[in-house]
Parts: structure tokens; sequence; C-alpha cells
């Protein structure tokens, strides 16, 4: 008997530490959960690029952090997913469009000068690019007042273009960016400031264009490009929308449930609807010190684990009823009902595990959001039902007989007269049974 | 021992049963895959095929005559086959998330403009509608990630085979497989018969079902395993197979029946009441739990009986 009052008070101490760990730990929530958007992109090899490098995939995840960074929104993720993947995730974005443009887009500026060939003119490279370049701002032409993008070279720029620009008086230079020509004006004298301003032409440029234009040179240009392969955005309304019902459907599944045990279980029912209101509190403890990210995936797979969490449960009391129709104490059927079920209990439970892993290793994130909060849960619905359980139910019931047998839902006429297993004498030792 | 139920002198009822519960799906997947341009039982998502769905919420009911004046809108602004399905929202109290309505197109890049399209025509037929959920696949995604759902069926079910065959006899494991694939094939013909009924799709989410289905029914069909190989131990002298067969399946039936409730108590929580972007995935849950509970009752139980009868009269014949 000390030994259960010790294992009691350990359990209220780790309940007691789950309690403070959910009133102190943020709950991480997933995009779906609180909006937000999710993007995969693919690094494209190139007619020059023929083999992606684990090199160009950090300048690439650096450039695409860069250019994150510039939508002004907190707690960005850029990650490494394989090979030539980033995951990049965006959370609370207002306008989605927009942080999709300046992902994808590669910033590429490159300077060309004209040069005959087959009786038409073509443009073409000077070698000079927008990696020579230092900076770029927006401000307008005083002239028009028309939205003008300066560039400011670095000191290799700045002497390459002194240099083409002597070479190149009279001649028209034109400015490419990702492919389209921009402007082309005509060169008057050679520009040694190491100063250029693209102007957008007959047209001129939008706030918005050159907006754009600014912040991707800025950002650098993407060593590689890059595509968009996947993306998943909820918006805030839906995500809130989720978990407002998702509380709702666990707190009523949940409720369910204990009714359902305390009516059919009587006072052990009851025990295993305390139970699993600790589980619960030890597995969302759990959830936010690990910390795993709560998804809706991984909400169903909280919930899930709730329903195989009792079943540990109605294994045990199934077994404890049949061990006190055979005519056992209360006490060793209580003991043998444990015991006997366990062996159910763990290999159902490793199969569920054994899928959780295998879910967990292939994969997408949702579906390892689910995995992952499955196992946890079943891992510890084990230890619930093997320590909680049991030890309420041997505080509470003691060690004398069943004097009532209507607490555990049976007749008492129904006592004693189940079969009876014809066991050795080491079985009788190992289930702790003494008559 | 007290028996209520004589599976094994029913047995091969029970196996007629599966046949019944089995057959109409089967139907219907092999007419999918004669009838879709992918060729797959069940009508798959962009996930696998690649493409664009986009979600708007809308304040109104949707009736069939606005989904076709969408389509119209959609087809006129140069949308090739969009498929649009109306998923109904679980009506809370206060939101105004009434409806919801999902647009599948083929892949939307960055360049295209499909999106400023598709959401004119939308806000042209009702009266402000929300864009809530993007979900975008590249075709060669598509295609990856169905080999690695496939990928991970395979490794499950290994898996377990090689589990039971660890802890039990070969010829369990066996029944035990046999019993799981009995019950996927029944919830993709649900789904397949679905697809074909109401465009039902199925996702990545519906394989991660699917697997759980698999865990859950091989969990059941544990359960009574572990029972009949317990009360072989004491009984095998003074009782024949069938008799402790039987007696095993009894001494279960409340837990297979009790357990099954509860966690169909907790999943029917979560499709009348949880979030809308789930409701497929547990629909197929509960469908696989249900089975499931038959399946390790009348009908993994039921083959090994067989199994194991055949093995005796072998026996006999070579003595």
């Amino acid at each position: 008997m000390k030994n259960k009052l010790v294992m009691f008070w350990a359990i209220v101490l780790i309940i007691i530490a789950s309690i403070v760990t959910i009133c102190v730990k943020p709950t991480k929530l997933g995009l779906d959960l609180v909006g937000g958007s999710r993007l995969v992109l693919e690094a494209q090899t190139t007619d020059t690029i023929s083999h992606i490098t684990p090199d160009m995939m950090s300048s690439l995840q650096f450039a695409i952090e860069n250019r994150v960074n510039k939508l002004g929104v907190s707690e960005t993720v850029v990650q490494r997913s394989g090979d030539k993947r980033l995951v990049v995730e965006i959370p609370d974005v207002s306008d989605l469009n927009q942080a999709k443009a300046y992902l994808g887009e590669t910033a590429e500026l490159d300077f060309r000068k004209p040069v005959m060939k087959n009786d038409s003119e073509q443009w073409v490279s000077t070698g000079l690019t927008g990696k020579d370049l230092n900076s770029a701002n927006l401000s307008t032409n005083s002239q028009n007042g028309q939205w003008v993008v300066d560039l400011e070279f670095n000191s290799a720029g700045t002497k390459k273009f002194a240099e083409l620009t002597k070479k190149m008086v009279g001649q028209q230079m034109a400015i490419f960016f990702n492919g389209e020509l921009q402007s082309a004006p005509v060169i008057r004298e050679p520009i040694t400031g190491g100063r250029a301003q693209i102007s957008g032409g007959d047209s001129g440029f939008a706030y918005e264009e050159a907006k754009k234009m600014v912040d991707l040179l800025n950002a650098g240009a993407l060593p590689i490009p890059a595509k968009i392969i996947e993306e998943n955005t909820v918006g805030p309304t839906l995500g809130a929308d989720s978990i407002a019902k998702s509380k709702l459907a666990g707190a009523i599944g949940l409720g369910f449930v204990m009714i359902f045990m305390a009516c059919y279980y009587r006072a052990p029912g009851l025990i295993a609807d305390i139970a699993l209101i600790l589980y619960s509190i030890m597995l969302f403890a759990l959830f936010k010190a690990i910390p795993v990210t709560l998804t809706l995936a991984g909400i169903a797979g909280f919930i899930l684990s709730i329903g195989m969490a009792v079943d540990a449960n109605i294994l045990i009391f199934e077994r404890t009823k049949e061990e006190l129709k055979a005519g056992r104490t209360l006490f060793t059927a209580i003991n043998s009902g444990f015991d006997r079920a366990f062996t159910s209990i763990f290999d159902s439970n490793m199969t569920t595990i054994i899928t959780c892993i295998i879910l967990y290793c292939c994969g997408t994130s949702i579906v390892r959001g689910f995995a992952l909060t499955l196992a946890i849960g079943v891992i510890v619905s084990m230890f619930s039902a093997i320590t909680i359980t049991k030890n309420f139910m041997h505080l509470a019931f003691g060690t004398g007989n069943l004097k009532n047998p209507a607490m555990f839902g049976l007749k008492p006429e129904e006592i004693g007269e189940g079969f009876q297993a014809v066991e050795t004498k080491r079985e009788k030792a190992k289930f702790g049974i003494l008559d | 021992m007290k028996i209520k139920l004589d599976i094994v002198k029913y047995r091969w009822l029970c196996l007629c049963i599966s046949a019944i519960l089995l057959l109409p799906g089967i139907c219907s997947m092999v007419y999918s895959m004669i009838v879709y341009d992918t060729h797959t039982p069940i009508r798959v998502g962009i996930d696998y095929t690649g493409g664009t769905t986009l979600q708007y919420s809308v304040q109104e009911a949707i009736t069939n005559e606005r989904l076709s004046a969408v389509r119209k809108g959609l087809e006129s602004k140069g949308i090739e086959n969009p498929s649009l399905q109306i998923i109904n929202v679980n009506a809370a109290n206060d939101d105004n998330l009434r409806a919801i309505l999902a647009v599948r197109t083929k892949f939307i890049d960055e360049q295209s403009k499909d999106l400023e399209s598709i959401n004119s025509v939308m806000k042209s037929e009702f009266k402000s509608p929300e864009l809530v959920q993007v979900a975008s696949v590249g075709p060669t995604l598509g295609k990856e990630l169905f080999k690695n759902s496939l990928i991970a069926l395979s490794l499950a079910l290994l898996g377990i085979i090689a589990y039971l065959t660890f802890r039990f006899q070969f010829d369990y494991a066996l029944s035990a497989i046999l019993g799981l694939v009995h019950d996927t094939i029944f919830v993709l013909g649900v789904f397949s018969i679905l697809g074909l009924v109401y465009e039902v799709q199925v996702d990545a989410l519906f394989v991660t079902a699917l697997l759980t289905v698999i865990g859950f029914s091989v969990h059941d069909t544990i359960v009574v395993f572990d029972r009949v190989r317990e009360n072989l131990k004491y009984y095998s002298k003074k009782m024949t197979f069938s008799e402790i067969m039987n007696g095993s399946i009894n001494q279960t039936f409340t837990r297979s029946i009790n357990t099954s409730l509860t966690t169909l108590i907790t999943l029917a929580a979560l499709y009348f009441f949880g979030g809308v972007t789930t409701k497929d995935f547990v629909l197929a849950m509960m469908l696989g739990i249900l089975i499931g509970t038959y399946s390790s009752i009348f009908f993994c139980s039921t083959l090994v009986d067989i199994w194991e009868d055949r093995e005796l009269s072998t026996k006999a014949v070579s003595a």
C-alpha cells in the first residue's frame, strides 16, 4: 500500500508539472490554423547549370530568406527539403499574390550592347550584371516626375561600367531585367561615377513595378532559377473557424466517451474518466514542451488517440470483470486484469506505432503532424492506463473483497460463474493469485 | 465457456457477407478505372494529379443553377474543365462561413492570370466571396506524391506482417493482413462510389486515414488472436480449435464493440462539429473502423479457423 501512495503522489506531481507547462508555454499552431502560406520551391536546372550543388542551394536559400524578410512578416521560415527544394512558410500573409511574385522571380539585371548579326541588330550581354551592383534605390525623374530606379555599382562594377561606356560612346546600351528590355539609352559620354539609372522607357514605370524591381535587386538575384511547385494557403477566417470547431468537437467527443464509460463500467469507468482527463492534460503539456506544431490533422490525431486511450481501459476492465466472474478476489482480479490485458494492449499499439513511424518517414508535412501526435498519444495512453488507472483502482478499492458487484456493473449471481482456467503454479505466481 | 455467438458454424455465411460488402465497391473501382482519364480506381485530387484548388467561402446557399452559372462564367474566361464542389460546413452559431465552393483547375503558376479571372467570376456570382484556401501542386510533384503514398502503404503492410510473424504464427499474420486488405478495399470502394456520385476526390490525407484504418484493423484483430493464443495454452488438449476460436471471439466481443464505439464517438464528434477540411478524412476513418471491427470478429478469425481445419485434415491424411 505504501508503494501505491508513493506512485499516487508521483502522478500528482506529473500532473502539476503538466499544468504549469500548459500555462507557461505557448501553443505552436500550424499555418492551417492561424492562416498563412506554405510554399515549396524547386531549383531548376538551366542550360548552363546542369547539376544543382548544395552550395547553390545554400545561396538560393539565403536569397529567398532575404526576399521573404522584405515582406515584413515575422516568424517566416525558409527550410531546405531534399536536394533541390526549399520550404517557405509565411504566416499572416495579407496579399498572397505579392508574396508569390517576390519568391519566384530571378531578379536578373543584365546590361547588353547591340551587335549586327545576319543583317539584324541583336542585344548581346556585356558581362555587366546585377552581381556588380552595390544597391538600388527608388526615386523620381526630376524632369517628368516619373518613377525611376537608381543603381549604384560596387567598385568592380564601377570599373567595368566606366570601361564599357568609354567604348560605347554614341551607341545604345540596353538594360534587361529578367530578360525583358527596360530601356536602351544612348551613351553620350563615359560614366565613371559608378551610378546609372533605369527609366521605364517611354511609358515610364508604375510605382509598384519600380518598387518591386528595387526590392528584388537589393535582395539579390537568385543564383539559380526556382519555381513554386506546391502551395498551400489558408486564410485567417478558415483557420479561426477550424480552431473553434476542433475545440468544440474535442470537448463533445471527450464528453460522450466519458458518459459512456461511466454508464457501462460504473465505478471503474469513473476512474477511467479521471485518467482520461489527466491523459489529455499530460498529452497537451507534452505537445507544448517538445514542441509539436499543432495542425488540423494533428488535432485529428490527438482526438483519435483519445479513442485509443479508452481502448486500453476497456480491455483491462473487461478482463477484470472476467476474472471477477471466475471468482477471484477483487485485488487479484484487478492485477491479473491488467497483466493479462497488457500483451493485447502492447501488441496492438505497436502496430499503430509502426504505421505512425512509416507515415512520419514517407509523408508530407500534413501527414507527419498526424503521425507524430498519434504516436505520442498512443505511448502516453499506455502509460496512463497502466500507471494511473491501475493505481487509482487499487487505491479506491483496497485489498478487500468486492462487496457490491454493481460497482462493476455485475450482478451478484454472476460472480464465480465464469469458466475457470487451470493454471500452473508459475502462472499463478506471475499474476499474484493467492487463492 | 458460454457461447452466445457461433461464428465458426456460420463461417461460410460470414465470407458471403464480406463478399456482398466488397462487391459494389470493387465494381465501382473497375468502372472508374475504365472511365476516368487518370485510370485510377478512385477520383484522385490535385495532390496526385497536380493542379490548383481554390476554396471560396460564401454567405448564401449554393444552388445548382448558380453552380452552372459559375461554370459557364469560368469557361468563358478560358478556364478549361473546372471542377466545382460544394463543401457543406458544420453551422456554428455566429460565424459567416455558410458554405464553401471548391474550384479545381489545372496548375496555376506564378505567371498565369487565371487566379484573377476566377476571382472576378466569383465576385460577379456571389455577394462577398472570400478566398479562404489555396492549394496548388505542380504536375511532377503530384506523380512523386502518388509514388510516395504507395511506398508508404506497402511499407506499412510489410512492417505489420513482420511484427505479427514475430509475435504470432505466420498463418495468423497472413489472415490479419487479408483482413486489412479486406478493410482497405471496402473503404476504397465506398470512396470510389462517392467519387462517381458526389465527385469526392481523395488527397494525401486520405492515405493517412487508410493507414490509420490499417493500424486500427490490425489492432482489433490482435486482441482476438491474443486471446486465442492464451486460451490455446490452457485448453488445447480439452477442446477443438474451432471451439477455442469461438470462445475467444465471444470473450473479446464486448471489448471489440465498446472500443470501436468509443472511437466512433470521438470521430463522429469530429465529423459533425469539427472543421470542414478534415471531413472526408474523418469519414474514411469511421468507415474503416466499422469494417475493421466487423472483419476482426467475423472475417479474420474465420480465415484462421478454416486454415487450421485444413492443417488438421492434411495431418490426419498423412498419418
